[in-house]
């Protein structure tokens, strides 16, 4: 079929399309998109000229993919998905986003809908004092350049020295909350004054801490919800999204003006400047790497420190303790970076742009207590409308790279959302809908309405479908923090 | 004559954009950090406590511009500030091997009680980053990631 981006766009099933090399001088591969057809006619003209343009890139192998929640994003499509061969590849930060290490933290507890809502006022005026959020805000952990350094180098691992988390934290995180090769050396003075007061703050835009319900009729398999500690029972569990705040950004565009005029001297041209890139094993490549590496250790941390707050304000309003309340971590996992990874075929440096790591069952790389049903993968739809926990297929480790979608994907401007709600009545409306809402910006609040994000449950159930993720559960909101 | 700017809907769906203009490079300048102030706060809720005084200078009048407003993003996180105005003086060197920009940024620490802020933008991005020159002065095409 032909749709209004003037190439040709050949289905492969009911869920996944592929543009083929020949309609793009450049590419290397084809270019494969995951979508239902009303998901594909929806989608925006840049995700199929961004994604083909990622097909152009040195090294690229098998296939440049685009997830159902794809959109447009700076170089790679958000949802982006693309495996270099680490030897004559490249790696480039239009592949990873300016939010390094952006991702998703779900912490289950035994309480039930019951027992919170009583005290949800409450509850989301402590999770709100405690956990800083919006512009300019400050987090509570003071660090020295020496400490933070140690943060960049072992990530959660600090935070859970320190007394930010539990040592069984660490196996629910991707990566254990450690990504080797961080190298501080290479990260810039200012991404260094950027970051150091961040950590433990949420940030603004589409970030958010929810608390939120799983009731029994919306588990989708229930043996792999029990596995990850959901009963169904209207349980509460607390969704975090963030990431590495102003320090990752400025990592970002440091090493985005290096590898600007890296590409002249390798001989490298791309299609869209915001791919600047560079080969992995270069100079200049092995530097990048090394400072996003920094920059995902402190998001975890960032997470890490979230989570110990959101326990001490879940302690403190239910004059319990976070352990008796059941609080365990049920998974962490990053949608913004790059990996080295193994698959059958070889290892390959996997970018994730706004796409979720989803391994399958067996993977070695998973903790014991996932091993045999596969990676939690967390996706966070629009405040008014709720999220998605699913678990990795091993289709997703022959197909994707091991990936999957992140969340719902926006259709509407920022802009065009404030234009059509206005804050302080969404947050009227959404408390008459049992959703309480803490916000620093009501401007903020309007850009983040569930009517400018694409419906998540199409989304979901696109990859479900597929078979690169299957669903679990779903889990609605009832009360949210924005910065 | 003030410059003026204006947001941009359809150019970043999960961003924010603007277009700056000015008849003067002075007044460019002064259009695209009135457009970054008022994306972070409302300039009429910053008070005037807060000030520091930047030299610049860069071999290309894009980039001066580019890295002024990335300078802006970057104070706002290091230093905590959100901004009421800044005064600025943009020439070329004597010799035109470059241009130089002088500001005094005129702020505030953040203040969630008393300060309407708005987006925590995160940087300023190249994508279809432009200033050209047009018939009657100059304008500005700016994405910012938030």
């Amino acid at each position: 079929m032909t749709l209004n981006t003037g190439m040709q766009v050949n289905r492969i099933d009911d869920y996944l399309w592929e543009i083929p090399p020949s309609e793009k001088a450049g590419m290397l591969v084809p270019a494969r998109i995951y979508a239902s057809p009303a998901i594909l006619g929806a989608m925006d003209r840049g995700v199929f000229d961004q994604v083909t343009n990622v097909a152009c890139l040195p090294g690229i192998h098998r296939y440049a993919l685009c997830m159902p929640d794809g959109h447009w994003g700076y170089g790679f499509p958000i949802g982006g998905v693309a495996a270099f061969d680490p030897e004559d590849g490249i790696i480039s930060p239009g592949g990873v986003g300016y939010d390094i290490n952006c991702g998703m933290r779900l912490i289950r507890t035994d309480l039930t809908l019951a027992e919170v809502q009583p005290k949800l006022e409450l509850l989301m005026t402590e999770l709100f004092r405690r956990v800083p959020a919006g512009v300019g805000s400050r987090g509570f952990v003071n660090v020295n350049r020496r400490e933070f350094r140690e943060v960049m180098r072992k990530g959660a691992a600090w935070c859970v020295a320190k007394g930010y988390g539990w040592e069984e934290d660490l196996e629910r995180i991707e990566e254990r909350g450690c990504l080797d090769g961080a190298a501080p050396a290479h990260v810039t003075d200012y991404a260094i004054e950027r970051g150091i007061n961040q950590l433990g703050t949420l940030g603004s835009g589409n970030h958010y801490l929810e608390v939120q319900v799983v009731s029994e009729k919306r588990i989708f398999d229930r043996g792999t919800a029990a596995a990850m500690g959901l009963t169904g029972r209207d349980q509460i569990v607390v969704m975090v999204h963030c990431g590495s705040r102003g320090f990752g950004h400025q990592v970002a565009s440091d090493y985005l003006k290096i590898f600007e005029k890296a590409m002249r001297r390798y001989g490298i041209s791309v299609k869209d400047q915001q791919l600047a890139c560079a080969p992995f094993r270069s100079p200049e490549g092995q530097d990048y790497f090394g400072a996003m590496n920094c920059a995902a250790n402190t998001a975890f941390a960032n997470r890490q420190v979230i989570t110990h707050q959101i326990r001490e304000a879940f302690a403190a309003v239910f004059d319990s303790t976070p352990h008796a309340l059941g609080m365990q971590l049920i998974y962490d996992v990053t949608h913004n970076i790059a990996k080295v990874e193994r698959y059958g075929d070889g290892e390959w440096l996997v970018h994730r742009k706004g796409a979720t790591r989803a391994f399958g069952p067996g993977s070695a790389e998973l903790p014991d207590c996932y091993r045999a049903i596969g990676q939690p993968v967390i996706c966070g739809g629009s405040m008014e409308t709720g999220s998605y926990l699913l678990v990795g297929t091993n289709r997703a480790m022959h197909d994707t790279f091991g990936s999957t979608m992140h969340g719902s994907g926006r259709t509407m401007s920022r802009a065009q959302a404030k234009r059509t709600v206005r804050g302080e009545q969404l947050l009227r409306d959404m408390k008459q809908h049992g959703i309480l809402v803490k916000a620093v910006s009501m401007s903020g609040l309007a850009e983040e309405a569930g009517l400018a994000y694409k419906n998540i449950s199409e989304v979901v159930n696109t990859v479900d479908q597929a078979g690169i993720t299957k669903k679990v559960a779903e889990l609605k909101p009832i009360g949210n923090i924005k910065g | 004559m003030p410059g003026t700017f204006r947001f941009l809907d359809e150019i970043a769906v999960a961003d924010m954009a603007f277009e700056a203009e000015g008849d003067s490079l002075p007044a460019l300048f002064d259009a695209a950090t009135q457009a970054l102030i008022q994306s972070l706060a409302d300039p009429a809720t910053v008070t005037q406590t807060w000030r520091q005084t930047i030299d610049m200078e860069e071999s290309d009048i894009d980039t001066l511009l580019f890295e002024w407003l990335n300078r802006l993003v970057y104070l706002k996180d290091a230093q905590a500030v959100v901004f009421h105005h800044a005064t600025l003086a943009v020439r070329a060197m004597p010799d035109h091997s470059a241009w130089h920009l002088q500001a005094e940024l005129v702020g505030a620490p953040v203040d969630q009680t008393t300060q309407d802020l708005r987006s925590d933008v995160k940087g300023v991005t190249k994508h279809l980053y432009a200033v050209t020159q047009t018939g009657t002065g100059w304008k500005a095409r700016v994405v910012l990631d938030v």
